[in-house]
């Protein structure tokens, strides 16, 4: 499989500056274990790209070889036409921020900011100055006395920003950068990393498991499992047209039903799930009659019908279950719902359908959608009885 | 009820735990404080309380050695052999930590091997050492085999302290260095030694403590000539006088000074980095 994505806007091309990064049959292992299996990714210079899995997917191992800290077992890592295998992080023209940071403590923050400059032997009255002008670009220029531990989470990541930034790098890599902050200033310091990214021009590869986080930032986003890249895309095809059952359900806001090709006329084909529901999808090439199918349905196109009578036929589009939990979650309403013999299926519900026609815990409902809305995904669920990812 | 908000009387374990926590203290400095103030003793020689017409005498007597054995000599020697053992176990602490921080083939037989030297009784170690170096037809004296027998209980502890710091040292730092272009040799002077100082200077000091006044381990292995706790022991035989106690109160003070060095370099090592402009 091999992932090419178009840039949001045309690369400026620079052949000596570019920070486009191309894995190429990338494959690390440990020992027997595969941290990430022949990786084909190409991240074009400029863009915001976001590496999304859950912990063990090998999103970091792909950032630290990237970054130089960690040597692929075979493949291959072009970061403009260098293929930097090999080579030390400078010579790459990456910086990498740590998920700690990893602040020198015995250092002021000035003095961290100064380090790189240090290294390569610039005057103390030179890299000062430098380090200075870095600081205030963070805001930060009025702590730069102080050491690192006595500076907040936030204050601590911006210097972590400035410090990798003053290596005028091509790549910035960023490992969980907002895990370690509050939810308020991981929202605050979220827009800044993208306001920064966009003034510099120059790529930033984030390492998150956070879906919104991911969607929000990213103009690519590479969903792993296990090692592998399950799909890469833009926010709105990984969140809208996920094309395996895994991305649909780990991005959330998906619900994915199985079913078999019964028969098919025109663009349509009608599935029939395991309780004989049945489902259309829009399917082009008629498949095979008797073919597994796989669709995914959005949370908040699912319209929650309460059953009418106590044996009522259940019509195309709509499955039955009863309502196990209700959320409440401002401007609409999430409902869980347990399908009879099945899995979870959530309906998010606008808060004006739900106060209009309330459904409590327990209640038999019957939630249906317009084909006109269903997304057929390019592998079916194997129906396994395992799920390893829970919802959010 | 009381107008006073009660929060219950205290349990009767803190009165159990504060009785043992004052015994503690009144055993540890206890004795040390009797032999300074029993050093300052007069000329009635008496080696117990009360002490009468205090004087310096003693302390005289000391380094003017007629009846005293030759206590300067023993600090002349002592002092230099607890120096080498400091340096020398944190040299060896500091690089022995390092090369246990990656795993390699027979580390933990390594490892359990120069902790096994705790386990074996000074004074066991101490004729080994004599007899192994008759037979190799070495002379024993207190900066060779005085030197080994005291780095052989020196290193454990300065090995297991290293373990400790840099067990905690995480590697994100030595990482952060690489990417910021720091050669390894510059990872190690300006990022790593500099984190680690305050357990360098632990197990320099107890390098040097435990040099300075080990006795066992000293025993056969200096030679002719007597390090300062061997001198002590040699006094107390033969010497009946409150010089005893001035000797005390002598070594006392210099290991108290070196501690005083040692913690006051930490101290104003982090206070200038701290205010640096």
């Amino acid at each position: 499989m091999s992932f090419t994505l178009n840039p949001k806007s045309a690369p400026k091309l620079d052949a000596q500056a570019s920070g486009e990064i191309r894995l190429v049959n990338v494959t690390k292992r440990f020992d027997v274990t595969h941290a990430v299996k022949d990786i084909n990714l190409t991240i074009p210079h400029g863009s915001y790209c976001c590496l999304l899995g859950p912990s063990g997917c090998g999103k970091t191992t792909i950032l630290r070889m990237i970054a130089g800290h960690e040597t692929p077992t075979s493949g291959q890592i072009y970061i403009g036409d260098q293929m930097v295998v090999g080579k030390a992080p400078v010579e790459r023209g990456t910086a990498m921020m740590f998920q700690n940071y990893a602040l020198f403590p015995h250092l002021t923050i000035l003095d961290n900011v100064a380090f790189y400059l240090k290294m390569r032997g610039v005057g103390k009255d030179q890299r000062r100055k430098r380090a200075h002008q870095m600081l205030e670009r963070v805001q930060l220029d009025h702590l730069r006395n102080r050491m690192p531990a006595q500076l907040s989470g936030g204050q601590q990541q911006r210097v972590a920003l400035a410090r990798a930034l003053i290596t005028n790098p091509r790549v910035l890599l960023l490992d969980e950068p907002l895990s370690a902050l509050d939810e308020f200033l991981r929202l605050q310091m979220r827009g800044e990393l993208k306001t920064l990214q966009a003034e510099l021009g120059i790529t930033f590869v984030h390492v998150t498991h956070t879906q919104p986080e991911a969607i929000a930032l990213a103009d690519t986003v590479v969903v792993m499992d296990h090692g592998r890249i399950d799909q890469a895309g833009t926010a709105n095809e990984i969140f809208n047209w996920p094309t395996t059952p895994y991305v649909a359900r780990f991005m959330g806001g998906q619900n994915v039903l199985t079913g078999t090709v019964e028969s098919a006329s025109g663009a349509m084909a009608r599935l029939r799930g395991p309780r004989g529901e049945l489902f259309d999808a829009p399917l082009s090439p008629a498949p095979t009659i008797g073919t597994p199918v796989s669709i995914a349905i959005r949370r908040d196109r699912i319209h929650v019908g309460r059953v009418p009578g106590e044996k009522a036929e259940l019509q195309p589009n709509s499955v039955a279950g009863v309502v196990e939990s209700t959320e409440f979650q401002g401007n609409f309403v999430k409902v869980n719902i347990l399908v009879e013999g099945g899995g979870p299926f959530v309906a998010n519900v606008s808060d004006e359908e739900y106060f209009g026609e309330l459904v409590k815990p327990g209640d038999r409902v019957v939630p249906r959608w317009n084909p006109e809305h269903v997304h057929v995904l390019s592998k079916a669920d194997s129906n396994n009885a395992q799920k390893p990812y829970s919802e959010e | 009820m009381a107008a006073n908000p009660s929060y219950g009387p205290r349990p009767w374990t803190f009165y159990v735990l504060a009785t043992l926590f004052a015994l503690f203290v009144v055993f540890l400095y206890g004795p040390m404080i009797a032999v300074l103030i029993l050093s300052f003793q007069g000329p009635s020689a008496s080696l117990v309380f009360p002490l009468r017409d205090p004087s310096l005498m003693w302390f005289d007597e000391l380094f003017n050695p007629r009846r005293v054995g030759d206590v300067v000599g023993a600090f002349s020697r002592s002092l230099p052999l607890a120096l080498m053992v400091m340096v020398l176990t944190v040299l060896i602490s500091v690089s022995a930590g390092f090369a246990f921080r990656r795993r390699f083939l027979g580390s933990s037989l390594i490892f359990y091997t120069a902790i096994a030297s705790l386990i074996v009784p000074g004074l066991v170690l101490s004729i080994g050492t004599l007899v192994t170096f008759r037979y190799l037809g070495l002379s024993a004296s207190w900066y060779t085999s005085a030197l080994g027998a005291h780095l052989s209980w020196a290193l454990p502890f300065g090995l297991l302290i290293m373990f400790a710091v840099l067990g905690r040292l995480n590697p994100s730092y030595e990482e952060a260095a690489y990417d910021l272009g720091a050669s390894r040799w510059q990872t190690l002077k300006d990022v790593v030694v500099p984190i680690v100082f305050p357990g360098m200077i632990a197990v320099a000091l107890f390098g040097f403590t435990l040099s300075y006044d080990e006795f066992p381990r000293s025993w056969l292995t200096v030679g002719t000539k007597n390090t300062l706790p061997l001198e002590i022991w040699t006094m107390t035989t033969n010497v009946t006088s409150p010089a005893l106690y001035a000797l005390g109160t002598v070594t006392t003070v210099v290991s108290f000074v070196v501690i005083a060095l040692a913690l006051g370099s930490i101290v104003i090592i982090q206070r200038r980095r701290s205010t640096r402009e």
